[in-house]
């Protein structure tokens, strides 16, 4: 599915934590992979040099791991050159990190981050880094839906990644409970949920098995966002895979949006996925 | 592959640092990216937001309509008094509102007192040179210096170690400090011996480390993120009150909506219609539940503490009377937390502590006890940690005091679960170790057996782990010891492990740390109340289940599930596991409890957890009740806890239970009294509606009665004791209801139609004395008119008394209970009556509720419908009595 991947770098360490990610992937899904540091002009020398190790590390890692990589290191707007980059070499998928100051920001308004998933005409995966430690995650946190769309390319991006680390993927369903006037909330228990699961994590649990991934599911009830940041701190998942939130703006606005809070509040690292439209 | 697992180089290359450190630049771009190493709380509701809340949950918005149609009522029809029952129901919902507000504020400072735990400053190594940093501008790949006495300010991989031991409590709850290495480690980086996590202490040696973690990201962060977000939900009282007022809403409403039809059928003009359907509607709603039930609640709090049980959410209250599953700990909550010596093995023999040892292998025995310890004698007091005390003040009593010069120390660790001490002692040089017998014995050669050292045979470890075995199963921690005498190579620090080869076995100690005497007959009342005890410890599977039999907690063979047993096994299989009557977890660390306790809620539980630990708090901040220890425990514990055991005993949490049964029970009592009530307030406006009589009870007169007259009695029933029984039944099932169909017939169908009958009876009673004809129509300002609606309220008032009597219990009779058994019952009839007397014959009282005063032969007309009501229930209580025992 992933022939060519890219990982943009600059001079922050989380892109090129981030971009070991994409060289995994890679390595697993047997692809190519860039690596493009594309300077803002007016970026001091010193972040370029930055940049430009950075890249130089990543190449030798690539090296090391037999991966066919190539750098591009060019000055310019980085959402331009990279979208120009993506159209011309065919790019399947782009990595890039999310910054601090993304996440503060509502709906990510006016950030790189939200600029790449809206312009680039292939996957983006997005990646926050928060632990340095867990280096090669073991336990995968995948939260999902009722309803997923793109199920070949999800399931194949978190397999890819869980086998390349030799890691483990935990599917977590939050459901919303079930309101009655006199009896107020009430929760589907995990027996009742795995006696009903909805299709599509049927679908999304079979793709897995092709893979011959190993895997176990969760229910939880609650606020998504938050259960999943839970989830993930109580039961020490190393990385969370999630998909891109797809809500209106008016629901946006209502009712929030659980990517932002876990992207906020996530106690390990985290990948949203925006499979190619 | 994680950060643990890499080397020196590896680090480095992974965090891109480098022993030079960051420089200033980098640092200062890394914390841009990761942000400030501090704990934060987790963006939530807004404090304005969550007052807000308060004021728009489903009864408050009942309260807000009942308020807005008494205040249209009053701009249609003026004078009736309906504004100040507008205002009134405003008072009650922001007095509400407020009271629930400060409770949830004050419960969280859970996060305060974590961020206490970690330091202020911290020597960090930049561009080649040691500075000191405020510690919350550390980032990522920062070098971080460590000493004695330092907080270690974010999680670090360690690449320098010199004797560096650190205590992990706060992470662990284990309070014996650790050694740590920087040698690479296989496993997962919490138990991994080269990583130093934010929060923990240095108790000595130094040390250098990569920060690999900051702020919410390190495991202690993982805490604050848990301690701040989970939560146990609604209380079973808080879904049952949501419940009961949707039920009282529909029964409002629907009877509301009757009489407007009825009046149209019977042709009264459309607006006074209107307002009487808003009257009846009004009455009906019980304006005074939530405050009664409040303060209700707060009293049971007030019991719980003088039982040293200190609540600090008023609902937790009632929540522990519907415990099903109490997750407690071992030691200091069952057990005394008195570590003694209780048995020695050596020579082949079991020995009492007391019995005179003046063999060669009990001499080494208990001089391997005493100098392989780090407790000290002070003064007139052994200090150090409870274990190490008991071994040191056996061996005093039995030796003397001894003297020897300590040369180093292979401190305890937890995967080595053994500890050496080289001395020098009577000109030689001598190694001496205590640990597990299942780490110490395989680094036996020889044994001494009667002063001989003996070479170890099969024959030999077969006796010392059957001997083991039988010390387990009576309870008793065992301790293995064994000594060397070494050889000048040895005698250095750098020899570290090696000295622990070829030693010689000693003999075993067994201490117990004796169960508390009333916890036998606590989990006695458990069994019989049909609540689960599930004992999670540190402790080895045979001394847990040895003390669990000793205090009654187990009789069959129990479900053991064992720590490294646990993280293996699915959720699925735990839910199983779970199911069964009598568990024990052993060798269990505080990070466990919380998934045992969401399985256990998972499954429809309620449940109850101790804890002392920070790593506690989360699994305290899931359970239904998190219970902390408040001569143990940590303030974070505290703080994460609803309930505080003021002297850390198990029974006390029993106790409490009770208590909180009581409550509910008493929380039932006082609803019949004040929804039967409700039945007297609507007749009159039934009777109204349906025969041209004047109104005969006015809105301000049935506000007198629900947050005036009806209120202390209530709450004295809130403070009647427990039945004989309670703790003989199962706990509540979570679908049981408060609002109950006995408990409505009761008030609606029984208690009720007295009152209406002695209230409909006044009225007429006074009217028809004063000369009125049927059918007449008097002025609200009329003086016959007032006083019967006087005599109305007052019959209400007066059969509310005998009412509250009769609530006291459901099936007992009164004077088998005892009549004078609530003194608070006669107080609040006595304000009752107070403010009956000022409503009826003070200018003042006439003047706000519309009466007039009514003659002392009225009040004696009305006192038989008291007695009747009185009668009435003893024999309705018969014959529910009766019925049950059929």
């Amino acid at each position: 599915m992933y022939k060519k991947v890219l990982a943009a770098v600059n001079e922050h360490l989380n892109s090129e934590v981030s971009a070991r990610y994409a060289l995994y992937l890679a390595k697993e899904a047997n692809a190519g992979i860039t690596f493009c540091s594309i300077a803002e002009n007016g970026l001091a020398d010193k972040g370029f040099r930055l940049a430009e190790e950075a890249v130089k590390r990543l190449s030798n890692r690539a090296r090391e791991l037999g991966v066919k990589a190539d750098c591009v290191l060019e000055t310019g707007t980085p959402l331009k050159q990279i979208t120009k980059i993506v159209d011309a070499e065919g790019i399947d998928i782009v990595f890039a990190a999310t910054r601090r100051e993304d996440v503060e920001k509502r709906f990510f308004a006016r950030t790189v981050a939200r600029g790449l998933s809206l312009s680039l005409h292939c996957s983006v995966a997005l990646v926050r880094v928060v632990n340095m430690g867990r280096i090669h995650p073991r336990e995968i946190l995948v939260p999902v839906k009722e309803h997923i769309d793109h199920i070949p390319e999800r399931s194949y991006f978190a397999s890819m990644l869980a086998k390349s680390f030799g890691s483990k993927i935990h599917l977590f369903h939050t459901t919303k409970p079930l309101k009655k006037f006199f009896h107020g909330e009430t929760y589907l228990t995990p027996l009742e949920w795995e006696r009903n699961i909805p299709p599509d994590i049927s679908r999304f649990i079979g793709h897995l098995d092709q893979y011959n991934v190993e895997h176990e599911k969760r229910l939880a009830s609650g606020m998504t966002g938050k259960s999943i940041a839970i989830e993930a701190a109580a039961r020490r998942r190393d990385l969370i895979i999630m998909g891109a939130s797809e809500r209106g703006f008016f629901n946006l606005l209502l009712k929030g949006n659980p990517v932002e809070y876990v992207l906020r509040e996530t106690p390990c690292n985290l990948i949203i996925l925006r499979p190619e439209q | 592959m994680k950060i643990n697992n890499l080397t020196r180089e590896d680090v480095f290359r992974t965090l891109v640092t480098s022993e030079q450190g960051l420089n200033e630049e980098e640092a200062k771009r890394r914390l841009a990216e990761f942000g400030r190493n501090e704990i934060t709380r987790v963006k939530s509701r807004s404090l304005v937001l969550r007052l807000l809340g308060q004021f728009t949950h489903f009864l408050a918005i009942l309260l807000w309509i009942a308020s807005g149609l008494s205040f249209l009522s009053e701009y249609l029809h003026p004078g009736e008094g309906m504004f100040t029952l507008g205002a009134a129901i405003v008072a009650v919902i922001v007095i509400n509102a407020i009271f629930t507000f400060i409770q949830e504020y004050r419960a969280e400072k859970a996060l305060e007192a974590l961020k206490k735990l970690l330091p202020f400053n911290v020597a960090v190594i930049r561009s080649e040179k040691e500075i000191t940093s405020p510690a919350e501008f550390i980032v990522p790949g920062d070098l971080v210096r460590l000493a004695e006495g330092d907080k270690v300010p974010a999680d670090l991989r360690l690449i320098e170690a010199n004797g560096l031991k650190v205590n992990n409590a706060s992470l662990t709850g284990e309070s014996k400090p650790v050694l740590r290495r920087t040698e690479p480690a296989e496993g997962d980086p919490i138990n991994s011996p080269n990583i130093a996590f934010a929060g923990t202490t240095i108790v000595s040696g130094n040390g250098l480390g990569v920060v690999y973690a900051t702020g919410m990201r390190t495991e202690f962060g993982r805490i604050a993120l848990l301690t701040g977000t989970v939560t146990p939900g609604l209380s079973p009282l808080q879904k049952q009150i949501v419940r009961a007022t949707r039920v009282v809403a529909i029964i409002a409403a629907v009877i509301g909506l009757f009489f407007f039809a009825l009046g149209f059928v019977i042709g009264r003009d459309f607006w006074n219609n209107f307002i009487f359907a808003i009257g009846i509607t009004v009455a009906l709603i019980p304006e005074g539940m939530l405050p009664t039930v409040t303060l209700a609640l707060a009293m049971g709090s007030q019991r719980m503490a003088k039982r040293k049980a200190l609540m600090k959410t008023l609902t937790s209250v009632e929540t522990l009377g519907s415990v099903t599953v109490i997750c407690t700990d071992k030691t200091g909550t069952l057990t005394q937390n008195k570590m003694a010596v209780a048995k020695l093995w050596f020579d082949d023999e079991l020995i009492e502590p007391g019995a005179a040892m003046t063999g060669e292998t009990s001499r080494l025995l208990l001089t391997t006890a005493a100098l392989c310890n780090n407790a000290r004698f002070a003064g007139d007091e052994y200090r150090g940690d409870p274990t190490e005390t008991a071994l040191l003040k056996a061996a005093h009593d039995a030796l003397g005091a001894i003297t020897a010069q300590r040369l180093f120390e292979v401190p305890f660790d937890a995967d080595r679960k053994m500890m050496t001490t080289v001395n020098v002692m009577d000109n030689k040089t001598l190694a001496f170790s205590k640990g597990a017998m299942e780490k110490l014995l395989p680094l036996c050669s020889h044994i001494l057996v009667n002063g001989k050292r003996l070479p170890l045979e099969d024959v030999n470890r077969d006796d010392v782990v059957h001997a083991d075995h039988v010390l387990m199963d009576m309870g008793l921690r065992v301790l293995a010891f064994a000594s060397k005498e070494l050889e000048s190579r040895e005698m250095t620090g750098e020899a570290g492990e090696r000295v622990e080869e070829d030693m010689t076995f000693l003999g075993l100690i067994a201490l117990q740390d004796p169960p508390r005497p009333e916890v036998p007959e606590a989990i006695g009342k458990c069994h019989d109340a049909g609540i689960r005890i599930i004992m999670i410890t540190g402790d080895g599977s045979r001394t847990a289940v040895a003390i669990a039999r000793q205090i009654g907690l187990v009789h069959e063979t129990p479900v053991i599930i064992d720590g490294p047993a646990f993280s293996l096994m699915t959720d699925q299989e735990l839910t199983e596991k779970l199911a069964a009557p009598e568990i024990i977890f052993s060798r269990m660390t505080p990070k466990h409890k919380m998934r045992v306790v969401s399985l256990l809620k998972d499954n429809g539980e309620v449940v109850a957890v101790t804890g002392d630990g920070v790593n506690d708090a989360p699994a305290l901040k899931k359970a239904d009740i998190g219970i902390s220890m408040g001569i143990t425990g940590t303030d974070v514990a505290k703080e994460a806890s609803v309930m505080v055991l003021l002297d850390d005993n198990f029974a006390t949490i029993v106790n409490a239970v009770e208590e909180g049964r009581t409550v509910y029970e008493n929380i039932k009592k006082f609803l019949t009294y004040i929804f039967a009530s409700n039945i007297p307030e609507a007749v009159p406006y039934l009777a109204y509606i349906l025969f041209p009589i004047p109104l005969p009870l006015t809105i301000m007169q049935i506000l007198a009665v629900d947050l005036g007259t009806d209120m202390l009695p209530a709450l004295a029933l809130g403070s009647e004791k427990p039945t004989s029984g309670i703790m003989k039944q199962p706990p509540r099932k979570l679908n049981e209801r408060l609002l109950d169909f006995p408990l409505m017939a009761r008030a609606y169908l029984f208690l009720g139609p007295i009152e209406a009958i002695a209230c409909m009876f006044g009225f007429f009673w006074v009217l028809r004395a004063g000369g009125w004809h049927w059918g007449t129509l008097l002025p609200a300002r009329d003086l016959l008119y007032m006083q019967a609606t006087t005599a109305c309220l007052t019959a209400i008032i007066i059969t509310q008394i005998a009412n509250v009597f009769a609530c006291r219990s459901y099936r007992e009779s009164l004077f088998s209970i005892g009549f004078f058994t609530n003194r608070l019952i006669f107080a609040g009839i006595a304000v009752e009556l107070l403010l009956q007397l000022f409503i009826v014959y003070h200018p003042w009282g006439n003047e706000i509720f519309s009466t007039a005063p009514i003659s002392g032969g009225t009040w004696l007309m009305l006192a038989p419908f008291a007695v009747f009501l009185l009668f009435a229930e003893e024999a309705r209580k018969l014959i529910v009595k009766k019925r049950v025992l059929v």
